[in-house]
């Protein structure tokens, strides 16, 4: 039972650097990112205990690489929910499909919810500004959230529930 | 296969119809042909105020501070989000606390230099501000 423990602490450290990582790596191209691809697609594998756990270490994360600002503080709400999402819709989805329109929607709404987020900071005039400055972001985001994980999702859930089942039933 | 491609084809169309809307609804539009224009510096530590009178034919205040950079003295910052201004008549802000703050004819500026159209007879003022 420790030895597991300290299994999934050992996971829970890795799939959040992996999620930095894919951040970072796709940070040249603005709104185009693996983000909600992986956090959907560790949800449907490892689970949304797990996942929430890696969304909190990945917000934090953020703040050391970027400094603390008022975005920073949307993303400890925006990620759960999209797990919390994805867990509840988990029985109700039966491809690929579903998680892709899963992750347009969020994409589409990004910028909105953060408009809200901001709001309570600079007032609503201000968010209803960023919303609007960022639609055209939110668009790429949404679409380019579709496209992505429509191809990527299966193939990286059936790696990753092989690679699951290999790092358990070595211990 | 098939239907991926489909779906992903029938994503990018309406995603390229929802960039027509924007371009034709909400962003903003500028305004052809002369307009007159006043800009006004202010950078009270400093006891800078200083009024500009300009003729122009550009649309966007952007393309007016461009032009008229060395007289002006503006050093710009470029974000994802677009051009920002950080320095003006000689004044470098301090990023971390200052920033300067449009006016458009009195009234708090909703967005960027780089979406502000140019109407004439408006006064375009820039007060160093902080945050």
């Amino acid at each position: 039972m420790k030895a597991m423990k300290v299994k999934d602490i050992i996971l829970i450290g890795i799939l959040s650097a992996t999620i930095t990582a894919g951040k970072l790596a796709l940070s040249f191209i603005p709104n185009v990112e693996i983000v909600t691809l992986l956090f959907i697609t560790y949800t449907i594998v490892f689970g949304y205990k797990k996942t929430l756990l890696i969304s909190i270490i990945f917000s934090t994360t953020e703040i050391f690489i970027y400094g603390f600002n008022t975005w920073l503080l949307g993303y400890y709400l925006i990620w759960p929910l999209l797990i919390l999402l994805t867990a509840l819709m988990k029985k109700i989805i039966k491809s690929e499909y579903g998680y892709a329109t899963i992750g347009a929607i969020f994409g589409y709404g990004f910028g909105f919810f953060f408009a809200i987020v901001e709001s309570f900071f600079y007032g609503i005039a201000y968010g209803w500004v960023y919303w609007l400055r960022g639609l055209l972001f939110d668009l790429v985001h949404g679409t380019s959230n579709f496209i992505i994980i429509l191809i990527l999702f299966n193939p990286l859930k059936n790696l990753l529930f092989k690679l699951k089942r290999t790092y358990y039933n070595n211990s | 296969m098939n239907k991926k491609i489909t779906a992903i084809v029938i994503v990018l169309v309406v995603a390229l119809l929802g960039f027509l809307g924007y371009r034709a609804f909400i962003s903003p539009k500028g305004v052809e042909g002369g307009k007159e224009v006043t800009i006004n510096i202010i950078v009270e530590k400093e006891g800078i105020d200083e009024t500009f009178k300009y003729n122009t034919d550009h649309e966007f205040l952007i393309e007016l501070l461009e032009e008229k950079q060395e007289e002006l003295d503006i050093s710009f910052e470029e974000f994802d989000f677009g051009k920002m201004v950080t320095g003006m008549m000689g004044y470098e802000v301090d990023p971390t606390s200052e920033y300067f703050h449009i006016y458009i004819n009195g009234e708090d500026a909703m967005t960027g230099v780089g979406e502000i159209p140019l109407n004439n007879e408006d006064i375009y003022t820039f007060e160093l501000k902080n945050f």
